[in-house]
């Protein structure tokens, strides 16, 4: 699950010891989470070594949050896809990161923003996000506007056609990019993955989720966002 | 507005699912058409009402507008009043997809590889803020 985080914290007086918090703590979620180390929580729980109700609160926590967002979505986000092992990936990234946000504030942070391979936590604000232009690497397509919210972007554009629909078992690709606004990014982060395997039908799926807005460019480059996404107003190139 | 039809059509067929969805009814109502879309043009816009639906929440109607064969706005004439299926309807407005290069303090997108995170606009601003 590696990713690059990008911290900055506003507030002068916040030692090095908030940020030396997120990181351990996102080394700790990698180990115990990761689909990818035969060690970790998951795998053993994936291949029965674990049983379901001996896992950690926490990843009690991760399994039913993905269980919502399973039976939300009519199936289309699965992380027990036929064939493949459990990858609660989609989940557990921005469960981990709106708690590394809590870590922070712990620290004494208040204003900052918090990058977590393209999910953001935004506390205080107004912190103008951009949101990559899935053509041009270079470019965005749009800036959010946040204030103590967070924001989740699926795409196709850096992974590839990475997203399976669960209703069919194939890859998702009415969609090039979609990203959610929400109070946390443990809802932003959710919402965008099950949205983009919902395909089309995703877009006002994710508008529907309560405190969420949505932002979605389509397979033909066009966008499509509901009406109160907090786009700021586009200046000059 | 022989283009626009269409696209009418599938935008309704985007929409319904929102209030079909509503997993603890568990059926899925028959959807009944009734009269055939009307359209007016005001202006530079076309605007297009869509037929009414019947669901079994209640009736669905919406309306689009358009600029040429691009929908430039999708607004709800009528509605199902239960309070779930009214907390549930979006509004949805299209635009063009641009391409800008703003002044922003960090990016959300799909970076979740080193490879990407190299070519990204977040090492940039990093680098800046460095």
């Amino acid at each position: 699950m590696g990713f690059p985080v990008s911290l900055r914290v506003d507030d002068g007086d916040v030692g090095e010891e908030g940020a030396d918090a997120v990181f351990a703590w996102l080394r700790e979620v990698d180990a115990r989470f990761s689909p990818f180390r035969a060690d970790s929580e998951v795998c053993r729980l994936d291949r029965g070594e674990l049983a379901r109700d001996a896992v950690s609160a926490d990843l009690d926590e991760v399994l039913g949050l993905c269980e919502e967002y399973r039976v939300a979505s009519g199936g289309a986000f699965d992380v027990r896809l036929p064939g493949r092992g459990l990858d609660p990936c989609a989940v557990v990234k921005g469960w981990s990161v709106q708690r590394a946000a809590g870590l922070l504030r712990a620290a004494g942070a208040r204003r900052f923003v918090l990058n977590a391979g393209g999910d953001v936590v935004a506390a205080r604000g107004p912190w103008r996000v951009g949101i990559r232009h899935p053509g041009r690497a270079d470019r965005v397509c749009a800036v959010a506007e946040l204030t103590d919210a967070a924001i989740a972007t699926s795409a196709r554009y850096e992974r590839g056609d990475h997203i399976v629909d669960g209703r069919t078992g194939r890859p998702a690709t009415e969609l090039l990019s979609l990203s959610v606004v929400a109070p946390t990014l443990t809802v932003a982060d959710a919402v965008a993955t099950a949205a983009f395997a919902l395909g089309a039908d995703g877009v006002p799926w994710a508008a529907a989720r309560p405190g969420c807005e949505v932002f979605a460019v389509t397979a033909d480059h066009r966008v499509l966002r509901s009406e109160n996404f907090p786009a700021a107003r586009a200046q000059a190139a | 507005m022989k283009r626009a039809v269409p696209v009418l059509l599938l935008s309704l067929a985007g929409l319904i699912p929102v209030w079909r969805y509503e997993p603890s009814l568990g059926t899925a109502g028959a959807a009944a058409s009734e009269p055939a879309p009307a359209s007016s043009s005001a202006g530079r816009g076309t605007t297009v009402r869509g037929s009414n639906v019947q669901t079994e929440k209640g009736p669905v109607q919406v309306q689009v507008t358009f600029e040429g064969s691009r929908i430039t706005a999708v607004t709800m004439l009528r509605q199902p009043s239960h309070p779930q299926t009214t907390a549930a309807v979006p509004k949805l407005v299209a635009q063009t997809l641009e391409a800008q290069s703003a002044d922003i303090d960090t990016v959300s997108g799909a970076t979740i590889t080193s490879d990407g995170y190299r070519t990204s606009l977040q090492a940039a601003l990093d680098a800046r803020g460095a």
